[in-house]
């Protein structure tokens, strides 16, 4: 007999079938009786999911079925659901770079499969230059993966305002997910961080188990102030908009951090190694509470039984020492608190409120951005940060004082139909119910129904007339603004002034050459905005790729496939709004 | 003979003997293995399932490869890569199937890790993107399914049909 395929052991076959695409270990399935064992090994197919699939959904609880017995797990039907997940996905995300109607429930759709969505999502964050539309995929595909991210953090806040317990550094961990600068994905990895630190804290002082609270609490301080872990290097701005991040903080390799979110690193380490420590509500500078157990001082002497010893204040920020509960007293003299609100100031803080001085902090930091004139470009991308900033803001304010509440609204509101849309079913969930009862409640229901009747009915066609001066630009071509400056791309057009008579006066189009009765264009420009720009100002330039901002082709995707090198233009992904540009 | 560079002789199946270098033979842990084990006793090699032909393809992908760096025995399965393959090594994979498979055999019975892998992706990238008709008509495999167990093992398997 000629050797072939079937003369070989089933552990070759099982290396073969590694180097296989799934979908080929199922079609050898097929051929004949022999192989209808090694294609169906658990181990193999354990292989295909670990090695196809790096995220897998929380549901799935993938670290215990790894050391669970492998025979416990139906692994071939696991890759097959998976398999059918990430296909579904790919439809999806290519429905929604055909065409522009029903994007919102195709991202609802995606974003609905959880962590199982990241591994297609990010395969397309990068797609080939070659590919046709790979402009508008990688724009859409990052589009898709914040609000995934966003999707697991803003649920986190809606259970602490529920009054359910959420982890400080879950709750803090949160604000890093709407970075996409920051580099993470879930909140397991911000925790994962922190463990990291505990644990060579612990290995270099392995005795610390044996200490008293009190030297536990100096041990810590010193250990995390001799590391960087907390603190702000004296060279650096203190408001500075990425010192406001755990997860940023641990992963920068200066660990710079405001004092609310030092304490947070203090508090997490301290509490692995056995104290009660939690952040502490001082005006002005966040401190660390630290209190004894109960029955026990904070040296470890006994009390008797039931009896609550003093507790101590630590300032990781900037000391390595306690600082004395005098100084914090005379502090709050000096500002006049009473004796009730002194308790509250020297009491713990509970998670939520320590997460809406953190985005106080964030929205204080982005008003004072345009003043640090030192050159120093924040790492974290500003806009997502205030909108995480608004988000825990609205979802943990005292709802007894719906002045701030109502306040913030149309911040938020503005910011997400402008910037993140594909976030309407999250406002729907987690935002319109806070104001059931209020005054503007029919109006947010109002506008998200219209945003959702303008993404469900096709975009009205919009045909060039046979004059070929009534337009004279066209889709996807590059101009610099003759009077502000700026380089945008035409992304619209409309024969004459399409926008309201208030917009018009109050931009005193009549005081153009052209006036309102020449045509106009909608742009998206390299800052990011969209504009509405009279033809007598576009001055078109016809630019190398090398040439054009990098910020304007990231942002080119929300409506182009690619760039044309031999036009010189955007290539229009709104075709079935423009047919003829 | 010069000291600087030793050699060892091999025996194949069919009775023929082959002058090795050392350092090419070694890519075989079973023979690295056996010599730091034995030593050198001076006498031929006995490699008893590959014939001569087969052990003189498996010698000159040795000779090739006697630079690249050892295996690190890094096993983890869920970190193997991709199914490309140098040029030199398709090259040298281009035989006829029953020799393609005696290569394989050999590597995995002398435990040449580097010459295994290369075999198996190439026979993977024969399997790739094929049908299972084809894939019975590449490799000669013979259809023993009844008619409803066919119909059966392709329902299980339709995920896998675009």
């Amino acid at each position: 007999m000629v050797l072939s395929l079937n003369g070989l052991p089933e552990e070759i076959l099982h290396t073969i079938l590694c180097y296989c695409h799934p979908c080929s270990a199922a079609a050898l399935e097929r051929t004949a009786r022999q192989f209808r064992h090694v294609t169906n090994q658990p181990v193999l197919w354990r292989f295909y999911c670990r090695y196809h699939f790096t995220y897998w959904d929380a549901r799935h609880d993938m670290p215990q079925k790894l050391v669970n017995p492998i025979s416990d797990v139906d692994w071939k039907g696991l890759y097959v659901s998976r398999y059918l997940i990430d296909r579904g996905i790919s439809h999806l995300l290519d429905s929604i770079l055909r065409g522009q109607t029903g994007r919102i429930d195709k991202f609802r759709a995606v974003i609905s499969y959880g962590y199982d969505a990241k591994d297609t999502i990010i395969r397309n964050l990068s797609p080939d230059p070659a590919t046709d539309d790979h402009l508008a995929r990688r724009y859409y595909a990052k589009a898709l993966l914040t609000c995934l991210h966003r999707s697991i953090a803003v649920p986190e806040w809606a259970r602490l305002r529920n009054g359910e317990a959420v982890a400080l550094e879950r709750a803090l961990g949160a604000f890093d997910l709407f970075i996409p600068e920051s580099g993470y994905g879930s909140l397991n990895e911000i925790t994962d961080k922190l463990d990291e630190v505990t644990e060579q804290l612990f290995s270099c002082s392995p005795e610390i188990h044996e200490c008293t609270p009190r030297d536990k609490a100096k041990t810590i301080a010193e250990y995390l102030r001799s590391n960087n872990l907390t603190g702000i290097e004296t060279d650096r701005q203190y408001h500075c908009l990425e010192h406001n991040f755990l997860g940023i903080a641990l992963k920068d390799p200066q660990h710079n951090s405001l004092p609310l979110v030092s304490a947070a690193i203090y508090c997490y380490v301290a509490r692995k190694l056995g104290l009660n420590a939690w952040p502490c509500g001082f005006p002005f500078h966040v401190h660390v509470i630290v209190k004894p157990q109960s029955g026990f001082d904070i040296d470890g002497n006994v009390l008797g039984f039931g009896m609550q010893g003093n507790p101590i204040y630590m300032d990781p920020f900037r000391s390595d020492e306690e600082t004395p509960i005098m100084n914090l007293q005379n502090q709050l003299n000096y500002l006049g608190a009473s004796t009730t609100e002194q308790l509250t100031f020297l009491g713990e803080s509970q998670t939520s409120e320590t997460v809406l001085r953190c985005s106080k902090n964030i929205l204080n930091s982005v008003q004072r951005m345009p003043q640090f004139s030192d050159g120093q470009l924040t790492p974290v991308d500003v806009v997502s940060a205030k909108y995480a900033a608004l988000w825990s803001a609205m979802l943990l304010s005292d709802i007894s004082r719906p002045a701030e509440f109502r306040h913030r609204l149309p911040w938020l509101m503005e910011l997400f139909a402008t910037e993140f849309p594909s976030d309407i079913y999250l406002i729907e969930e987690y935002m319109v119910p806070l104001f059931r009862g209020m005054l503007e409640y029919e109006h947010i229901l109002e506008s998200l129904h219209v945003m959702r009747a303008v993404d469900e009915i096709p975009k009205q066609m919009k045909r060039r007339s046979s004059d070929p001066y009534s337009v004279r630009y066209r889709i996807g071509q590059v101009f610099r603004h003759r009077r502000y400056d700026y380089v945008a791309i035409i992304s619209g057009w409309d024969t004459e002034c399409d926008a309201g008579e208030q917009w018009m006066r109050r931009m005193g189009i009549d005081r153009l050459q052209g006036g309102r009765h020449q045509s106009f264009y909608h742009v998206l420009v390299e800052d990011g905005t969209v504009r509405y720009v009279a033809e007598e100002n576009v001055e078109l330039i016809a630019p190398h790729v090398s040439e054009l901002p990098q910020t304007l082709i990231a942002i080119a995707g929300k409506h182009f496939k690619r760039w044309d090198g031999v036009n010189r233009s955007f290539v229009s992904n709104i075709r079935d709004e423009y047919p003829d540009d | 003979m010069s000291s600087s560079n030793p050699t060892l002789v091999f025996m194949s199946s069919d009775g023929v003997e082959i002058t090795v270098d050392r350092d090419v033979a070694e890519r075989s842990l079973l023979i690295k293995n056996m010599l730091e084990d034995l030593g050198e006793t001076g006498e031929a090699i006995p490699i008893p399932n590959v014939n001569e032909a087969v052990l003189k393809k498996v010698i000159e992908w040795c000779a090739h490869h006697k630079n690249d760096p050892a295996s690190t025995g890094d096993d983890d399965d869920s970190r193997r890569k991709t199914t490309d393959i140098d040029e030199w090594d398709q090259k040298f994979m281009q035989v006829d199937q029953e020799m393609l498979f005696e290569i394989i055999l050999a590597a995995n019975y002398l435990d040449i890790k580097g010459l295994l892998d290369v075999g198996c992706k190439t026979v993977a990238n024969m399997i790739k993107g094929k049908s299972p008709e084809e894939i019975r008509k590449t490799f000669n495999i013979q259809n023993d399914f009844t008619p409803e167990e066919e119909d059966q093992i392709r329902r299980e398997n339709e995920w896998a049909e675009e």
